[in-house]
């Protein structure tokens, strides 16, 4: 068997925007793929690069061997079809109408529909069990029938491969399955072959063969279902806790964790943020639903940050808007840190103007307070002599504390206070 | 044989009987002239005359909306709402003011069509933001247009000489007094080849009225297909604004009763459309001919006395999101 699609060093994007990223992978004809990463990840676009909509800035994709963007529509149209999420149409078009556009490609405009074409439509009415409503307009159907409605549109259209962009999401449990059993029993049947972008790790699992992990445009994983599906790779691209678990009947489901919402994990512990710009917007909240006590600063007035903060009652440390640093606001913030237990620093980059804040840290874990910091601060470091970088070295012998996403964060914030308790 | 079909067969036996009729009303009274009298047949060639106009160019401009609704995905779209009707009796004015019309049968249908062509394109860009235009966006800038184009027509009318300013005004209010038998044989081809033309990409229209993604999915060239699509359009649309001068409505009342009676796809649609475009058009004429008789009244007048509301009832049943029959 040979390669369905093919992406050679693909590079892709709208308007200058690069969405695709130097993308290598193959699709073996006969398999049913999944392309699974968060939004705006680049998924969709890895369809439409098949379809030939958008033309890789780099690189090429070959579809069955030929490169798409030499490839004439017809032929294209004849080895790709697309199952879209939504086929949203308010035309009078009935079923049978739709079903017979998916023939547009092979149609003679000089002449009635063939009885090729025909029975093509037909087939593809009986394998989708749309034949008693062809006579409907598309317009009257359940979600479910309208999905049906397309895919007999796509193999009408007998392509090699069909492209599912997150065709089942809007149907319930059972509709869901039922597509998928319809796209199964075609892979199985007449060896289509099929890639899926699914935003249902349980569905793309328990169907696929294999599984490419897309994240920021870029190929992070392929493999087969347990290969990608790793709690810490997942966690990694979705930036929020999930669980896999292997059932007994040999399939994988991964489950979210739960998001803390309000418990009082945090009564009574101090803590206080220093952020800006909107780093710490997230954080803060989360933290008073949680009921830590907590102070911020130093901010500038106006900053989104200081502005949920204001909003949810934290006392803050603030200082002219767009203005360094400077003494009041700094003693302050100075007395905040001394009363509290911990001190988190949020994704903000630091520059002179802020510079202050960090060395209230410094000094705060020089006292033997715990300092959690958001990883990567060498790479927010913007003050012209980089001292910031050299006060984290400096940090770093003394026991500073880096956590990557606020789940993490919230993590070492729960055991430190399990640790307390016991 | 299913009912549409039958129907589809009743327009077009209805079509040479309803003409006939339509050739019995007139300034003279109504009923058939005497053909046996001088006076008679005269009146009998202008009416049949005024009967074939009015079914060539009410053939081309629902013909036209067909197309336009199709490719813009917007059921408002007409050639008169998009501007393209004035456009092209701009260019048709200057053309006749300039005397270019008279170099060459063909300067009329080409200069209309250009100046047609100008003002889709504006209409267009002014009314994109980002991607395709909304459905209210387009009526607007449509609106906008038109009112410039009029206002340089209405220019041009007041420093014509005396002589042609009647003739221009009753064109702008849209006559279907044909101006001479060679223009109205060389425009009636166009417009059939035209017509033909885009009957001939159903298909596609079909397609692209599913969404641009979708016909690009389905194997259409989409970019080639709509420039095609829509140049075609404008180019009978221009064509029958040419002869007729501004008639509005007739694009879009004849394909939405038309698309309720025969769904929206174009093999049938299209057909049906011309057939009962040019039938819509020939009778309002009748009526526009009777009504004050022995005065004649400019069909445009007609037409917008039924398009009016109809647009109105349309705008409201369906608001924004909606474009079909």
């Amino acid at each position: 068997m040979g390669n369905a699609v093919e992406f050679v060093n693909v590079s892709a994007g709208y308007h200058g925007t690069i969405l695709l990223n130097n993308l290598t992978a193959t699709v073996s004809e006969g398999q049913i793929v999944s392309i699974i990463g968060p939004n705006g990840a680049g998924k969709t676009t890895i369809l439409r690069t098949i379809t030939g909509l958008i033309h890789p800035a780099a690189g090429s994709v070959l579809l069955f061997g030929a490169n798409v963007a030499t490839m004439p529509s017809s032929t294209r149209a004849r080895l790709v079809g697309v199952i879209p999420q939504n086929f949203d149409n308010p035309t009078a078009f009935t079923v049978e109408e739709i079903v017979m556009t998916g023939r547009t490609a092979m149609l003679n405009r000089w002449r009635q529909p063939s009885l090729k074409d025909r029975i093509a439509v037909e087939r593809a009415m009986v394998y989708t069990d749309i034949v008693d409503m062809r006579r409907r307009p598309l317009v009257e159907l359940s979600g479910g029938e309208r999905q049906r409605t397309v895919i007999a549109m796509v193999l009408a259209q007998s392509p090699k491969l069909i492209l599912m962009d997150e065709a089942t999401s809007n149907l319930d449990m059972n509709h869901k399955l039922e597509i998928m059993q319809i796209v199964e029993r075609l892979n199985r049947e007449n060896g289509t072959t099929i890639i899926m972008v699914s935003h249902d790790l349980n569905i793309a699992s328990e169907f696929s063969q294999q599984l490419l992990l897309i994240d920021k445009g870029r190929l992070v994983i392929s493999g087969t279902p347990t290969e990608v599906l790793k709690e810490n790779l997942l966690r990694r691209v979705y930036h929020c806790n999930v669980y896999v678990h292997q059932n007994s009947n040999g399939s994988i489901s991964v489950s979210p964790e739960p998001r803390l919402t309000t418990h009082h994990s945090g009564k009574g512990q101090r803590i206080h943020v220093i952020s800006g710009g909107g780093t710490g917007e997230e954080l803060i909240r989360r933290l008073a639903l949680c009921e830590y006590n907590v102070t911020c600063g130093v901010l500038n007035e106006g900053d989104s940050d200081a502005e949920v903060a204001a909003a949810l009652n934290i006392d803050t440390a603030l200082e002219n808007p767009f203005s360094p640093i400077g003494k009041t606001a700094l003693t302050k913030a100075e007395q905040m840190l001394q009363s509290a237990e911990t001190i988190v620093i949020c994704g903000v980059p630091f520059g002179t103007g802020n510079l202050a804040n960090l060395k209230l840290a410094a000094q705060a874990l020089n006292q033997g307070k715990r300092v959690l910091a958001m990883a990567g601060i060498e790479d927010r470091d913007y003050t012209p002599s980089k001292e910031a970088q050299r006060i984290v070295a400096e940090l770093k012998t003394k026991g500073i504390l880096f956590w990557n996403t606020m789940t993490d964060l919230l993590d070492m914030l729960n055991t430190q206070i399990q640790n307390q308790a016991t | 044989m299913t009912r549409k079909f039958v129907l589809f067969l009743a327009l077009i036996i209805a079509t040479p009987l309803v003409l006939l009729g339509c050739v019995m009303f007139g300034a003279s009274g109504i009923g058939l002239p005497d053909i046996s009298t001088e006076t008679g047949r005269a009146i009998m060639q202008l009416r049949a005359n005024r009967v074939v106009v009015g079914f060539i160019v009410g053939a081309a401009l629902s013909g036209a909306g067909v197309v336009f609704q199709a490719i813009l995905r917007n059921s408002l779209a007409e050639p008169y709402i998009l501007g393209v009707s004035s456009g092209a009796a701009l260019g048709a004015a200057v053309a006749i003011l300039t005397g270019f019309a008279t170099v060459s049968v063909f300067a009329l249908p080409i200069t209309t069509f250009a100046t047609a062509s100008i003002t889709l394109t504006t209409v267009f860009l002014l009314a994109r933001k980002r991607g395709t235009p909304s459905v209210y966006n387009l009526i607007l800038s449509g609106v906008i247009v038109s009112a410039v184009c009029s206002s340089v027509l209405m220019f041009l009318v007041s420093r014509a000489p005396t002589s042609g300013l009647h003739n221009i005004t009753w064109w702008m209010l849209g006559n279907l007094q044909p101006t001479s038998g060679q223009l109205l044989a060389v425009s009636s081809v166009i417009i059939i080849i035209g017509t033909t033309a885009i009957w001939l990409m159903s298909p596609e229209l079909n397609a692209l009225a599913l969404g641009r993604e979708t016909a690009h999915n389905l194997g259409i060239r989409t970019d080639v297909m709509t420039v095609t699509g829509l140049a075609l359009a404008t180019m009978i649309a221009s064509t029958a604004v040419g002869i007729s001068g501004l008639i509005g409505f007739v694009g879009l009342i004849v394909p939405h009763v038309m698309r309720t009676v025969f769904g929206p796809t174009h093999k049938r649609l299209i057909p049906a459309s011309a057939l009962g475009g040019g039938l819509f058009l020939a009778l309002c004429d009748a009526i526009a001919r009777t009504v004050t008789s022995p005065e004649d009244i400019p069909v445009g007048v007609i037409t917008a006395v039924f398009g009016g509301p109809f647009f109105l009832a349309i705008l409201r049943k369906k608001g924004e999101s909606n474009w079909s029959g």
